[in-house]
């Protein structure tokens, strides 16, 4: 069956294409709408409580991620605790992968491994299979790490695929490629850079990017997730004066 | 002995779900498109459809609730994509496991969700 549109825009409306939609109903979305609406006219939950859910679902950061590795990072103990059991660490910093509540998640997948980088060892997480990640720490995946491009190519030649995104490894680093399964999930723990020496927690945890934990890029002082990104020029041209 | 459903014990495997094929289910499950085969068809190359985001805030609110607290749900889940939906694909599994589960709990009855899926069917496709 074929969705009908609201209403129609004349043809000049936009001067640029239509993106492409998907414009069939599927029995699928027939379903979900069908229990949602059941269920919020039985009163197991109103409309307003689904909105924020859905709202904040879609929201989450990588934040709980940085503050986990900054936490690890000052914290040896806190460390050895995150490798034996990811879940249980990230409940010490306020994050529950088994209630879906404040800092919760919306994951419903309850294995963490935190994967330790060391000088000698890089680890970089991919799902083969479909789009698995870390979400209660990481948030939603990017769109490289649901394409097939970086799931097929990451496992077969992860050298150059972290070289595509600029993360030139030295071949004497051993390079781990570790692959989601259905209810597992991996986060990079990566090592911590020199010139951070007496920083805070908070200070590591800005510098902990989402690129960092999935493991296509090292944390660096000064890099930061909230940094606009400049692109400086190699050779800039010499100002004229007249 | 019969459990709440009127189904033996072993139909539900240990899960708390009734394994049984649902005839609803069932025929959403054998008509219904997958977003894998849609999308690439429409030139989309969003891996997950847009109801995904709706239907997982569905799977938090009625854990909030306690109408379906998550571990729970969780099992049923993993037990219906193992077997009665192991050939359906993520999210398509994930929605069906759900309504299967709200069913087998008698959260819903298979008349009301036919007719509730008839009515947004038309709304879906009115124009």
């Amino acid at each position: 069956m074929q969705r009908s549109t609201e209403h129609d825009h004349p043809a000049d409306a936009h001067d640029h294409p239509a993106a492409p939609v998907v414009d069939e109903v599927s029995e699928f979305e027939v379903l979900e709408i069908a229990v949602r609406e059941l269920a919020i006219e039985k009163g197991l939950f109103t409309a307003d409580d689904h909105r924020k859910f859905a709202e904040w679902g879609e929201q989450i950061g990588p934040t709980g991620g940085a503050r986990l590795v900054a936490k690890a990072w000052t914290d040896p103990a806190f460390k050895a605790r995150a490798i034996a059991d990811g879940v249980a660490a990230c409940r010490e910093i306020g994050i529950d992968w088994g209630e879906p509540t404040g800092w919760g998640t919306p994951s419903d997948y309850m294995e963490l491994q935190v994967l330790e980088d060391t000088p000698a060892l890089h680890h970089v997480i991919v799902c083969t299979l479909c789009s698995c990640y870390p979400r209660p720490l990481l948030g939603h995946s990017p769109y490289w790490y649901r394409s097939p491009n970086y799931r097929r190519r990451i496992v077969r030649w992860p050298r150059q695929v972290l070289a595509e995104f600029g993360l030139i490894l030295p071949p004497e680093v051993e390079i781990r490629v570790e692959d989601s399964n259905q209810k597992g999930r991996f986060m990079v723990l990566p090592v911590r850079p020199a010139g951070t020496e007496g920083w805070t927690e908070a200070q590591l945890a800005e510098i902990v990017t989402r690129d960092c934990m999935i493991g296509v890029a090292l944390p660096r002082p000064g890099t930061t997730a909230d940094e606009t990104p400049v692109a400086k020029a190699r050779h800039p041209v010499p100002e004229v004066h007249h | 002995m019969k459990s709440e459903s009127g189904l033996s014990p072993s139909a539900t495997e240990g899960s708390g779900v009734n394994l049984s094929p649902v005839p609803l289910l069932e025929a959403v499950r054998n008509e219904g498109k997958t977003w894998a085969e849609l999308a690439p068809r429409c030139g989309v190359t969003n891996p997950d459809p847009p109801w995904k985001v709706t239907l997982e805030a569905t799977c938090q609110c009625l854990a909030v609730s306690g109408a379906l607290p998550w571990l729970q749900r969780r099992r049923a889940e993993d037990r219906l994509g193992e077997t009665l939906y192991s050939a359906t694909p993520a999210p398509e599994q994930q929605v069906l496991a759900l309504a299967h589960t709200m069913l087998s709990r008698g959260l819903v009855s298979e008349e009301d969700l036919a007719r509730r899926m008839n009515t947004v069917r038309s709304r879906l496709e009115a124009s």
